[in-house]
């Protein structure tokens, strides 16, 4: 499959699926008018990706949200709950969420995300504010 | 009226308002609002926590503005600019303890006044782990009927902020009313 992409904007996190490697960036902030309209397009491509793939692959996600609103955070619970899914069945799935260390609200809700995650490898990991 | 502007500016000082908008909101204008949000905060040395916690207050009021006024500027009849704007008004000021607060206001119609107050009562009257549990419950559910958003934006707001979200609705001319909603951060 081809890779996926959303360039990052104001509001709309970079989004960089690289399919021959399974590492995937998300890096940015996230608070658009309408996130169904925006993410509906990237589950798409994420399902048609993950049931292509072989059951036990490993799969790698680094998310680096220094903001996001409400409606995007129920997004990614979704999302967290989908790859739920596949871990359960055997995919290794890691998810290394990048905060900066300035930034507590970025890992409070990584620890949040954190506490949920039962099958998944949830990394919290801090990295040094580029000031 | 020049010189009434003058007494409106002086008031908004007095009661330490440094950003007012009051018109046809966009989500462009909000991020504008926003950057400048920013700017001042850093210049009074907040914390990023902190500029981070008042610019979701300000997100989630203005595009509950956006996505819920009742006021509305039409959209040209072709073209990118099609959409409809809403009207809404929104205020960035410092409490008199330092604090920050968000004072945003809408017109709503009538029907909405009860559940909008049941909600917000409810919440009002809820402590953090409650909130928080209530946040993670609500999170996992699918967006209410006619929900634009997720319908977390309030529960997300009163979680955040360090007093119980402040808010008033206002009878207007006909089948409307003013809906106005304070957060302090």
């Amino acid at each position: 499959m081809d890779d996926f992409k959303i360039e990052a904007g104001k509001y709309v996190p970079g989004i960089c699926f690289d399919s021959k490697n399974n590492i995937f960036d998300i890096k940015g902030d996230s608070y658009p008018e309408n996130t169904t309209e925006l993410y509906t397009p990237v589950f798409v491509w994420l399902e048609a990706y993950l049931g292509s793939l072989e059951k036990n692959m490993e799969i790698m996600f680094n998310m680096e949200l220094r903001y996001f609103n409400s409606s995007s955070s129920q997004v990614l619970t979704n999302f967290f709950g989908i790859m739920e899914e596949y871990a359960c069945n055997g995919m290794k799935v890691i998810i290394n969420w990048i905060y900066d260390k300035e930034n507590e609200i970025a890992l409070e809700h990584g620890e949040d995300f954190q506490e949920d995650a039962e099958a998944l490898v949830f990394n919290l990991v801090q990295k040094d504010s580029n000031a | 009226m020049p010189k009434d502007l003058y007494a409106f500016k002086d008031d908004l000082r007095n009661r330490k308002v440094f950003v007012c908008f009051n018109g046809p909101l966009s989500q462009d204008m909000m991020v504008e609002l926003g950057n400048v949000l920013k700017r001042k905060m850093k210049s009074e040395q907040a914390g990023r926590s902190k500029v981070v916690s008042v610019f979701s207050m300000l997100v989630e009021q203005a595009q509950n503005i956006i996505r819920y006024s009742a006021e509305k500027v039409p959209g040209s009849p072709t073209g990118k600019d099609a959409g409809e704007l809403s009207m809404g008004t929104v205020m960035i000021g410092r409490e008199d303890d330092g604090r920050y607060f968000v004072l945003c206001g809408n017109m709503i119609e009538s029907g909405q006044v009860g559940p909008l107050r049941e909600k917000l009562t409810r919440l009002r009257n809820m402590n953090r782990d409650e909130l928080k549990k209530y946040y993670k419950e609500q999170r996992r559910k699918k967006p209410d009927a006619g929900s634009k958003g997720a319908g977390l934006g309030f529960i997300d707001m009163a979680k955040r902020a360090d007093r119980p979200i402040a808010f008033d609705f206002r009878k207007t001319g006909g089948n409307f009313y003013f809906f106005s909603i304070k957060t302090v951060i």
